[in-house]
């Protein structure tokens, strides 16, 4: 396996403007949703690279290597040895089917020798745990299966996702890994930080919480945020996560970001859901924890990678939009703390999500994560 | 360098190595204002974490301060029903132990210790039941084998039995112990002291059974006993069932108190036993009813005999509470099988036979008939047919004139009650009167004849005097006075009119009523006769009593007054006895000229009888007045 990264800007194009790299055979692109949304960017590739999947996705910032930028769009070339590879687009119309979608994809992706599934999907019109069920249902629990969701910045907007096709709304892309050679290395930790007292979710309707301790989930986020960062609300939400879990199951916990909030019904609707009588708990996030946190999810991948050190390695980063949002210029910590586990060796992109989609690192069952670091890294073995 | 700033130097130079620093100070601010947005979200987000925990521990200690006085509260409760319980538990008259499943003692009061005299320090919570059952072996209340108690202790409460019984103490006592297994599989065990409970019970059943005042068998056991005897009968053996009716016992009671009427109860019950052998027995009907069972009778001579002892020992005077009380007894006796083998007709047969004693004048003794059966039907039919003629007017009252000695003139008439019987006709009043005193209806006939002959003797002429019998039955009643009052105003008839005649038998029973009867009627004018003198008591102090206005000599003596040795003496002597008080007398049955001539010399100063007239319709006496007043007038 070999790969190579190239990137765009308005000023310079396309960056080789020519790959180096024969037989590519998968190309992942990310980039904001103003340089996406024309389609000129996946017609180029799709220029560059004929034969190739390309899949793709709107961001709340790009990654590439070690550092954090708005203002260009980073792609990763790809050719496989012996590896295999299925693409397959499904429209979403209704969040509700969120989980059929992902049966749907599962389904169409399942084959005895699937070896692991990477997804990108709208960020904003889908249920992440429930399209996350669905494929899990689909491919089985074995298979891992890893992704995100796509971003927009602060604004909350439009996501757009493409596969084979320029990107748009509504869109879930998932890509199937065949045979024996690939290895797929994954791990995801937030380095977020519970504070406050523990709360009661006591209304909620899957995803939309309404109620903390029986107080307006909304007011409580106001009062935390303060006048200033009320301002920028929905996005400002994301500086207070909330960890959830089952009041019997408290070693499960996951960790929710807020997608929108109504101020009328004072709710919020968060990327996954938020059961009625589990237990809630505001978490906040300190740059040092959060950047260690990086470093775990990327030390988990490498752990989970079983190449050989000499092997050629590409990683895909996935971290969440709030973790930005809080660190501001110093995002490029948990970047680098990332990179400093992953090693020289490999390539390195990736994007600011709504959603990250991996495994759960004590549990073992995929599902959708909220203010995680999520690292997917790739290998190909001889034969 | 920090890396932050080194980072920011690399993105502010451009690709020919120079640095724009305007794009580094820009960088360099930004990420200062980041620090201090991210301080005072930090800041504002501590304090609210604070504000909030605080009053989360505000809260909790609230709560704290309401549980703790909630659970000290609940606490006092329960000490308080605790201490209920232990006092329940402990003033029980039952012992009680509650056992676990494993057959460990879990509570026990203190009565069960005290009980058996146990020690509390082997009776405590966590000893088996065999340990304490051990220990009333050594300590001497339990005789049993302890591991055979035990395992039949635990076999019925595993089958989830309630075991009762009843086990005597090594001190006489009963305890009644009952174990009630519990869901749990423990069970809980009561101890009750009934001795006293079944020496009541058997006092009771001996109260049911048996004559409180004599101890006797009552009518209930003696039922039962005979019952139980004449289903054993053997052949050509016989039983005799004997009923003992004290004769005048309600006399002795009013006249001697009922001390000492119970006195005589209870010496007669005393000798009735000393006659009767081993295999009878005596028991007490009720009142004055005795009865003797003598079973395996070989002959009727046999009963006579035993009848006879009966008789000696009734009859024998018993000292009762100082007072020598003689008394008699009427005596029926039926015979089982010959009178009967069913329980109930062999009673009757008995009761028909003391009944005919009584009837054949008491202080006699009767074996059952037959025809005794066919006499009381008799009587019965009597009694029907006797009801029948008062509602269809088949009575009627006839008149017998009296005659002065002096002048041979009428000087009055005595209503006597005739019944003419629509098959048998005339019916003799000795036969019907008597029924109809045992039946009550002497109160309506005696009514009845008063108003009847108050009415006709108005018709009469006026120095006529009216005689009318009343019976002591209708002294019972204490408004018997005013009915006669009534009679007289209905009628219209002088008081001065009318005699009453009494037997001495109103004097025997209730004298003071009877005496403040008789005074309420000589008050009004009504004159009384004392009636048949001389054929019952006639003791000569009823004439101390109560001043009569006239003695009747008793026809019995009038009979054979002109006989040698006959009653001329008495006659004469009565005659004496009244003219010295100031009474009349009259003679009653009077047949012939002698017995008159006799009278008449005697001084007595009136007759009755056949001799001059006999008792005749209210119309033919009537006429005789008539014809009377006819030849007088002639005469004249």
């Amino acid at each position: 396996m070999e790969s190579e990264q190239i990137t765009w800007n308005p000023q310079a194009g396309w960056t080789p403007a020519k790959a180096r790299l024969k037989n590519v055979s998968l190309v992942f692109y990310f980039g904001t949703r103003q340089m996406l949304a024309c389609g000129a960017r996946f017609n180029e590739l799709r220029a560059m690279f004929p034969a190739a999947h390309i899949m793709g996705c709107s961001t709340g910032g790009q990654i590439n290597s070690s550092d954090v930028n708005d203002d260009e769009v980073v792609a990763a070339a790809i050719s496989f040895d012996t590896t295999k590879l299925q693409l397959i687009c499904q429209d979403i119309s209704d969040t509700r089917q969120s989980r059929e979608c992902g049966e749907v994809v599962g389904r169409a992706l399942s084959r005895a020798d699937l070896a692991g599934v990477f997804v990108l999907s709208d960020g904003l019109n889908v249920n992440g745990s429930e399209l996350v069920k669905g494929l899990v249902a689909a491919i089985g629990p074995g298979i891992p299966l890893t992704g995100g969701l796509a971003g927009d910045g602060a604004d909350f907007s439009e996501t757009l996702v493409g596969g084979n096709c320029i990107p748009r709304a509504r869109m879930v892309v998932g890509i199937g890994f065949y045979g024996n050679s690939i290895r797929i290395g994954h791990g995801s930790a937030g380095g977020w930080d519970s504070f406050g007292p523990r709360r009661r979710v006591t209304k909620s309707i899957g995803n939309v919480l309404f109620e903390l301790d029986g107080e307006p989930a909304l007011d409580l986020y106001k009062r935390y945020l303060g006048p200033e960062d009320t301002k920028g609300l929905p996005g400002s939400a994301l500086l207070f996560p909330i960890q959830v879990h089952d009041p019997e199951h408290p070693d499960s916990s996951v960790v929710r970001t807020v997608l929108a909030v109504d101020h009328e019904a004072r709710s919020m609707t968060f990327a996954g859901d938020v059961p009625q009588g589990w237990t809630a708990q505001l978490m906040h996030g300190k740059f040092d924890r959060l950047a260690e946190g990086a470093a775990d999810a990327a030390r988990q991948a490498q752990l989970g990678l079983e190449a050989g050190e000499a092997g050629h390695q590409f990683s895909i980063l996935i971290s969440c939009i709030g973790r930005r949002l809080l660190m501001g210029q110093r995002i490029i910590d948990e970047v680098e703390a990332a990179g400093a586990e992953l090693g020289d060796r490999a390539l390195r992109l990736g994007f600011y999500s709504y959603g990250e989609i991996s495994p759960h690192a004590k549990s073992g069952v995929c599902e959708l994560h909220n203010q995680t670091m999520t690292v997917t890294s790739f290998a190909e073995v001889g034969q | 360098m920090h890396h932050l700033i080194l980072k920011q130097i690399a993105k502010a130079t451009d690709a020919a190595g120079a640095v724009n620093l305007n794009k580094l100070a820009a960088l360099v601010s930004g990420a200062y204002e980041e620090f201090d947005r991210d301080r005072r979200r930090t800041d504002r987000s501590m304090l609210l974490m604070i504000e909030e925990i605080d009053a989360n521990n505000r809260n909790l200690e609230q709560l704290v301060a309401e549980r703790t006085s909630e659970l000290k509260a609940r606490e006092a409760d329960l000490r308080v029903q605790n201490l209920r319980f232990d006092v329940a538990l402990n003033n029980m008259t039952q012992g009680l132990i509650l056992y676990d499943s494993s057959a460990r003692l879990i509570v026990c009061n203190h009565r069960y210790i005290e009980m058996y005299g146990m020690s509390p320090d082997v009776v405590k919570p966590g000893c088996s039941l065999r340990d304490l059952i051990m220990h009333r072996k050594d300590i001497g209340s339990f005789k049993g084998d302890v591991d055979e108690f035990c395992s039949s202790v635990l076999r019925n409460v595993a089958l989830g039995q309630i075991t009762h019984s009843i086990l005597e103490a090594t001190d006489g006592r009963l305890i009644e112990v009952v174990n009630r297994p519990l869901q749990d599989g423990g069970w809980v065990t009561t101890h009750e002291d009934i001795t006293e409970r079944k020496r009541n019970e058997e006092r009771i059943t001996h109260l049911a059974h048996y004559d409180a005042l004599t101890d006797l068998p009552n009518r209930a056991l003696f039922h039962e006993k005979l019952k139980q005897r004449l289903a054993c009968i053997a052949p050509g053996e016989q039983h005799a069932v004997i009923y003992i009716d004290i004769d005048e016992f309600k006399s002795i009671n009013d006249s001697l108190g009922h001390l000492i009427g119970d006195e005589l109860l209870k010496s007669v019950a005393v000798s009735l036993g000393r006659c009767v052998k081993e295999t009878g027995f005596v028991a007490r009907l009720g009142g004055d009813e005795f009865a003797v069972v003598q079973t395996a009778i070989e002959d009727q001579q046999e009963v006579s005999d035993l009848v006879a002892r009966i008789y000696r020992s009734i009859r024998e005077p018993y000292d009762c509470l100082g007072h020598q009380v003689t008394t008699d007894a009427s005596i029926g006796i039926a015979l089982a099988p010959q009178h009967g083998s069913d329980l109930d007709q062999l009673l009757k047969n008995a009761d028909l036979a003391m009944y005919a004693a009584k009837a054949a004048g008491r202080r006699t003794a009767r074996f059952f008939e037959p025809e005794m059966e066919a006499r009381v039907k008799a009587r019965r039919i009597l009694e029907m047919d006797l009801r029948q003629a008062i509602v269809d007017g088949g009575l009627e009252v006839y008149y017998q004139p009296c005659v002065s000695l002096a002048d041979n003139r009428i000087i009055g008439c005595e209503a006597l009650l005739r019944w003419r019987h629509p098959v048998r006709g005339m019916i003799a009043p000795s036969e019907f009167i008597p029924v109809a005193e045992e039946t009550g209806l002497i109160s309506e006939l005696g009514k009845w004849v008063l108003t009847t002959a108050c009415l006709e003797a108005t018709t009469w002429p006026d120095h006529i005097k009216l005689a009318v019998n009343v019976s002591p039955i209708q002294f019972k009643d204490d408004t018997f006075a005013l009915k006669v009052v009534a009679a007289l105003a209905a009628s219209g008839l002088s008081a001065r009119r009318l005699e009453l005649e009494i037997t001495e038998a109103v004097l025997i029973r209730d004298d003071e009523a009877a005496l403040a009867i008789l005074h309420q009627l000589r008050a009004i004018g009504v004159r009384i006769a004392l009636d048949d003198f001389g054929t019952g008591y006639s003791s000569l102090s009823y004439l101390q009593r109560f001043p009569f206005d006239k003695i009747k000599i008793d026809r019995c003596f009038v009979s054979d007054i002109a006989s040698p040795n006959g009653s001329s003496s008495i006659v004469r002597a009565v005659v004496s006895i009244a003219a010295a008080r100031n009474m009349t007398t009259t003679a009653e049955g009077v047949e012939t000229e002698e017995q008159r001539r006799l009278l008449r010399t005697f001084g007595c100063t009136e007759l009755q009888g056949y001799l001059f007239s006999p008792a005749r319709s209210a119309a033919e006496i009537k006429m005789l007045f008539s014809s009377l007043r006819a030849k007088r007038k002639v005469m004249v």
